[in-house]
């Protein structure tokens, strides 16, 4: 067994001598290799010419005219973009001062600003066909993610990042939006180029005869933007092609498409589908219907006919220009449209026809049962759209947008009469100036808000939810994020939980236990640790010559149906072969890559689908693209490596562990069981052991974890940040642990914990910290949170400030000074209290010198103060940000955790006198509760605890690696070992005293070295207490909410329950007293709560309540009244009688609801008793 | 509780000062850093966000020179 190391001093040298040439922790990188790939392909690299200048190509032109007149064109003007550029992110053009020119994305953190590069876009142009123009046209800042191409990390050894303010193993994979971190999700999608049997019911609602069969193929051009098509089945046995552009649908009968693309005739049809099955009576009449009924129809022969009808139909749809005819437009609509990955061969029509062939027959198949639908909630048949390619699609997307809008603004100028000149260089300059050119903004609005805004929706099935916040928490949460892969918030509304199964299909490729519990439970997983996702596509060019070589015939070959093994190669199809030899064939391609002869490459997936009875549609199936899922297992006729997909993998044979193996059977092997696992779930020692879903728990937990968030803390400007001061290294650890590098964020401390019933207070979950270990600093942790200050923030550009930093010469407050400097700012390490000034400013406008105050009930200390300069960067100080430091050592009600999902609160600091202790003088720094065991089973935790006693009496780290014990081999026996040579018990007992009374326990106690961790949650942020305090102006009762001092509602469920137990007087208490009571007067007469009112006092009378509506209005007419029975009101008028009032106690609320009546014309009559 | 407010001892300025309790209030004087090169200058109310050296944007306030005291608790 390989123990596991503390490497404690190479950890100290690396830390004093960072590695001048590479990192340190390669998995690291790799983890997020599927973020910063993806991004490089953007741009020029060494792979290819960039996607974005493919994306460009496939935009092509737009054309315009610059006539009015309906009879002609007039000049001609065409459009396009040559090429897009992206600049590191620089300084801005107007600063001349700075020394350093490039943007270093510490700053942009700091300033919280995006981490930007300027985008530029080569125009070309040229009017009546005449030679390009060309034009380089700045289209804004487009954010860039670090540690790609386009950063200035790229390739920094870890001595260069430290040197720029980073982490020395910063990882990079995000973007930085105003100064907040932000990563595109990774989302998972269909395979691409693959054709896809579904029997979905909904298919069934697009018309009447439409059925639930379909066929979906999601194809995807070399610049990654996709297009999806279906092929319907009709119950009349009819087949129709559905393709969405722009968010509409459309159908087009698939025998229209067939036509369009090739020259064809019925003939040809009629056997590239049925090949030699002609007895198949199912095949031959719906075909037969299907030729027939589309010659009845539309009568269209010729390719050239159907051409023609169709870019007649879809002229408007695809914005068809006049000078095109209507035989190119239906050109233009093949190439857009159908199946689109085929398209930049020669042979691409006749490509297309031979797949739509194909997928023809898998529909029928599928339809008449000789075929099974494909699950597209398994991992087979998906991928994963990566950040960076969906980043280029939106860029793709705006292009075009682009160039839309510049014919847009011809045409408007046109119809208002504007002189439009194409020959002249100063119209197109004016156009270009007329237009939104700002492309930056919009790829900054999609990364701050996570929003697509998008004409086409690029064919994915949400428009929000695209991003999440990097938050920095701790290590564990960081890393999370970039392995997290989501299965689209499409399915998060979903009533049915198929989608959230965990299929044995994902072996391997998704953790099976690092899935949050909840409502994102199974939607939102995490990559295997050892899944990448390829990011160029691979280089597969000598595929279809090693494939002939093998015998398969070429596709020309008439070959159809299920019968025989269909050669595809990422959707095309190569040839055709039988079964047998298919077999042979993809074990000779598996050999001979994994050999790496033949130029194959070693990441080509080849899912060889046997035939079988009414099983998934057989064939061979090759795929090399980019955003595919694969790992490395061993290949056994080799012991090399080999890659494996998840369309491959099940039908592979792999075994788990090197004993399993059974000849014949397997022809791979795991490196390592542990490979399934994700990265945090590998590091749950002996996980093993435990019950899954507290293995799940401590997935959750470990990134809610008060731990090591980095080390340039000083260099970063977070909202809220947590630190654990007295983080240490688990003495057990999966070797993994070392491999990412963790112990350069610690995320805990080791603890000696005690499973015993104590004193009580560790009852239902809670445990009890030792006050010593407490005083030691176990568990000691400070939190950050920064405050920006912006004195521009309601003035408008160029206007000249009015508020300006530090004192001015009227008359203040002394004792502002005792937490400000001279500048108006905080004094670095001054503490400050709620009310304190934090920062002073001179108001021009009032001409008086005000503070700003601090607003939270925590004390806490100064940590930093930052000057920043605005984007200009000539004028005096505006923005400043404060740094505070709260200070957190562990209180009461504070949580820890161990990391096997057992979750607690302090709920006492014991005195060490009174602590426990055993023979050898040890006394816990945590007791918990032997009842937390029984029923969670985490007997991963007892292995830890023993393991942790015993590499703690030998000063040595012990390997918590799951699956390395067996029935045979138990860690009870090899750690007890280990702790009978120390001089202990065997089973980790000891006898122990108790710290009271000194006499020893009844029962021995199972003690050892766990590793804890402080969960982020804590009192001080969460308690609410108010005995009185704010109330709702309306109705009296008091606020909710714990910000504004507010009270925890006594709902209706409360209340049964005091109703329940007798408690009227609690009752009362909560729902009146505490509340809104009020004393009201009322009259007894008419028992009206609104028409009382207070009299005015007199010369010899008090103010008394009288009731206005049952008095009577006194004139000096009416009969004789006594003076001293007169009373007047606030205005004069005088009144007598009404005096029958008294004093009630209600609810206020009671007075507003008869108010509100009232104004209905409803009025309230209370019976007061006694009269 | 916390008294920030109290300033480091400074030596009176004469014998007849320190009769009378009187202390020469010696300005402190606000120091800056720059964030990027780390050097230390002073920055009067009008001047602009940027280190005199190498023309950063972003500068941190140094630590008070003023004694800062706590009771510890």
């Amino acid at each position: 067994m390989t123990t596991a190391q503390f490497r404690t001093l190479e950890r100290e040298r690396r830390f004093q001598n960072p590695p001048k040439d590479k990192s340190a922790y390669p998995m690291l990188e790799a983890a997020v290799a599927p973020h910063v790939g993806s991004f490089n392909q953007l741009v020029e690299n060494d792979s290819n010419e960039g996607l974005l200048n493919m994306a460009v190509k496939d935009i092509g032109y737009k054309t315009m005219f610059d006539s009015v007149d309906t009879d002609r064109l007039g000049n001609k003007l065409r459009i396009r973009v040559d090429a897009v550029e992206i600049t590191k992110p620089t300084i801005p053009n107007n600063d001349k001062l700075s020394i350093n020119q490039k943007t270093l994305p510490y700053e942009c953190r700091e300033r919280m600003i995006s981490y930007k590069g300027k985008l530029r876009l080569k125009v070309a142009y040229s009017v009546n066909d005449e030679p390009e123009v060309t034009e380089f046209r700045d289209c804004g800042l487009l954010p860039v993610m670090l540690k790609s191409n386009r950063c200035h990390l790229q390739n920094l050894s870890p001595a260069e990042l430290i040197d720029h303010r980073e982490e020395s193993d910063e990882l990079g994979g995000y973007f930085i939006v105003n100064g907040i971190e932000k990563l595109i999700r990774m989302l998972i999608v269909q395979r691409r180029n693959h054709a896809m049997a579904l029997i979905r019911p909904s298919f069934g609602n697009r018309g009447p005869s439409y059925s639930k069969y379909g066929i979906q193929i999601r194809c995807v051009r070399p610049d990654q933007t996709s297009q999806t098509n279906v092929l319907h089945y009709l119950n009349d046995g009819n087949v129709t092609f559905r393709f969405s552009w722009k968010k509409n649908e459309y159908l087009i009968p698939v025998s229209m498409i067939l036509k369009a693309l090739i020259e064809t005739n019925d003939r040809e049809i009629f056997d590239g589908i049925i090949g030699d099955d002609l007895s198949n009576s199912f095949l031959t009449d719906r075909l037969e219907l299907l030729l027939r009924s589309y010659n009845k129809t539309y009568g269209l022969y010729s390719k050239q006919e159907t051409l023609a009808y169709l870019g007649d139909k879809f002229r408007i749809v695809f914005d068809g220009t006049p000078d095109l005819s209507d035989i190119e437009m239906g050109k233009i609509v093949l190439e857009k449209i159908v199946l689109v990955h085929l398209n930049g061969t020669a042979t691409t029509n006749m490509d297309k026809f031979k797949m739509i062939l194909f997928m023809i027959r898998k529909l029928y198949s599928l339809v008449s049962g000789d075929c099974s639908p494909d699950n597209p909630d398994a991992t087979q048949h998906q991928e994963i759209l990566l950040g960076g390619f969906l980043y280029g699609m939106i860029v793709k997307e705006k292009i075009e947008e682009y160039l839309n809008n510049f014919k847009l603004q011809v045409q408007s100028d046109l119809t208002r009469g504007l002189k439009v000149n194409f020959n002249e260089r100063k119209y197109i300059a004016r156009v270009f100036q007329r237009i939104n050119e700002n492309i930056g903004q919009k790829l900054q609005y999609f990364l701050s808000t996570g929003n697509l805004v998008s004409q086409s929706g690029l064919d994915l099935q949400q428009v929000s939810g695209y991003t999440v916040v990097a938050e920095k928490i701790n290590f564990h949460r960081f890393i999370a994020h970039f392995r997290m892969v989501h299965r689209g918030s499409f399915f998060a509304e979903l009533k049915t939980t198929t989608v959230r199964k965990l299929l044995p299909e994902s072996w391997g490729f998704l953790c099976p236990v690092h899935t949050p519990d909840g409502s994102p439970c199974g939607l939102l997983n995490h990559l295997s640790h050892k899944c990448e996702i390829t990011t160029i596509p691979s280089n597969v060019s000598s595929v279809p010559s090693v494939l002939s070589k093998l015998g398969v015939m070429s596709a020309n070959t008439v070959c159809a149906g299920p019968s025989m093994c269909c050669v595809q190669l990422d959707g095309k199809i190569i040839g055709w072969t039988t079964h047998q030899q298919g077999k042979v064939i993809a074990d000779t391609l598996r050999y001979w890559k994994v050999q790496g002869q033949e130029n194959l490459p070693v990441d080509l997936e080849i899912g060889y689908v046997p035939p079988s009875n009414k099983g998934q549609y057989p064939g061979l199936y090759l795929f090399g693209g980019a955003s595919r899922m694969i790992r490395p297992v061993t290949y056994l006729p080799t012991s090399g490596t080999d890659y494996l997909g998840p369309f491959e993998q099940v039908y592979i044979n792999v075994a788990v562990t090197p004993e399993e193996i059974e000849s014949n059977t397997h022809s791979h092997v795991e490196e390592s069981p542990t490979n399934i696992l994700s990265i945090l779930a590998n590091l749950t020692p002996f996980s093993d052991f435990n019950q899954s879903p507290r293995n799940m728990y401590q997935c959750q937990m470990g990134k809610q974890t008060m731990g090591t968030p980095g080390v340039g803390l000083v260099h970063r400007s977070d909202n809220k940040l947590y630190r654990l001061q007295t983080g240490q290294t688990p003495i057990v650890k999966a070797n993994l642990y070392d491999d990412y590098g963790m112990d350069n964020f610690p995320n805990g401390m080791n603890a000696v914990v005690a499973v015993i019933s104590y004193t009580g207070y560790d009852m239902d979950d809670a445990m009890i910290i030792n006050k010593s270990a407490d005083e030691r600093g176990f568990g000691y942790g400070t939190v950050y949170k920064v405050e920006k200050v912006d004195l521009g923030m309601g003035r408008r550009k160029g206007e000249a400030p009015t508020q300006h930093f530090g004192f001015g010469d009227d008359d203040w407050p002394e004792e502002w000074q005792n937490t400000l400097d001279t500048d108006g700012l905080p004094m670095i390490g001054s503490k400050v209290e709620e009310g304190d000034p934090i920062v002073a400013y001179f108001d021009d406008v009032v001409g008086k010198t005000k503070v700003k105050t601090y607003h939270s009930n925590e004390p806490a200390y100064i940590e930093e103060v930052k000057l920043l300069a605005s984007e200009v960067g000539n004028e005096e100080c505006q923005q400043i940000t404060i740094k505070y430091r709260v200070t957190r050592q562990p209180l009461i009600g504070d949580k820890f955790s161990s990391r096997h999902g057992q979750k607690g609160v302090c709920s006492r600091k014991w005195p060490t006198t009174d602590m426990p202790f055993s023979e050898t003088g040890i006394q816990p720094d945590v007791i918990i509760n032997p009842h937390a065991f029984p029923s969670r089973m985490t007997i991963g935790m007892f292995v830890e605890s023993l393991a942790g006693k015993a590499g703690a009496l030998h000063g040595i780290a012990q390997d918590a690696t799951p699956w390395k014990f067996n029935e045979n081999d138990t860690p009870a026996d090899y750690f007890g070992d280990q702790l009978l040579r120390a001089g202990y018990n065997y089973h980790g007992n000891e006898p122990m005293y108790s710290g009271a009374t000194g006499e020893e326990l009844r029962a021995d106690i199972y003690i050892g070295c766990v590793y804890y961790q402080r969960l982020r949650h804590m009192v001080n942020d969460k308690f609410q207490v108010r005995s009185t305090g704010p109330v709702n102006s309306l109705t009296m009762q008091p606020v909710k909410g714990r910000k504004r001092s507010g009270g925890i509602r006594v709902g209706e469920m409360e209340r049964d329950a005091l109703i329940g137990h007798g408690t009227a007087f609690l009752l009362q208490d909560r729902l009146l007293n505490c509340s809104d009571y009020t004393q009201s007067s009322i009259c007894k007469r008419c028992g009206s709560l609104l028409s009382t009112q207070n009299s005015v006092a007199k010369i010899g009378k008090l103010s008394s309540v009288r009731c206005r509506s049952c008095s009577t209005k006194f004139s000096k007419t009416s009969k004789f009244v006594s003076e001293s029975e007169i009373w007047e009101d606030g205005q004069g008028k005088k009144f007598v009688g009404g005096g029958d009032t008294t004093t009630i106690a209600i609810p206020f609320v009671l007075k507003y609801l008869d108010s509100e009546l009232a104004a209905m014309g409803i009025r309230l009559r209370y019976n007061v008793e006694p009269k | 509780m916390s008294s920030p407010q109290r300033e480091g001892f400074t030596a009176p300025s004469s014998i007849s000062h320190a009769a009378q309790g009187y202390v020469a209030s010696k300005s402190l004087g606000v120091k800056y850093h720059c964030a990027q090169c780390g050097s230390s200058f002073s920055l009067n109310k009008t001047d602009a966000i940027r280190c005199k050296d190498c023309g950063h944007r972003v500068i941190y306030k140094a630590r008070t020179k003023r004694m800062v005291q706590f009771e510890a608790r």
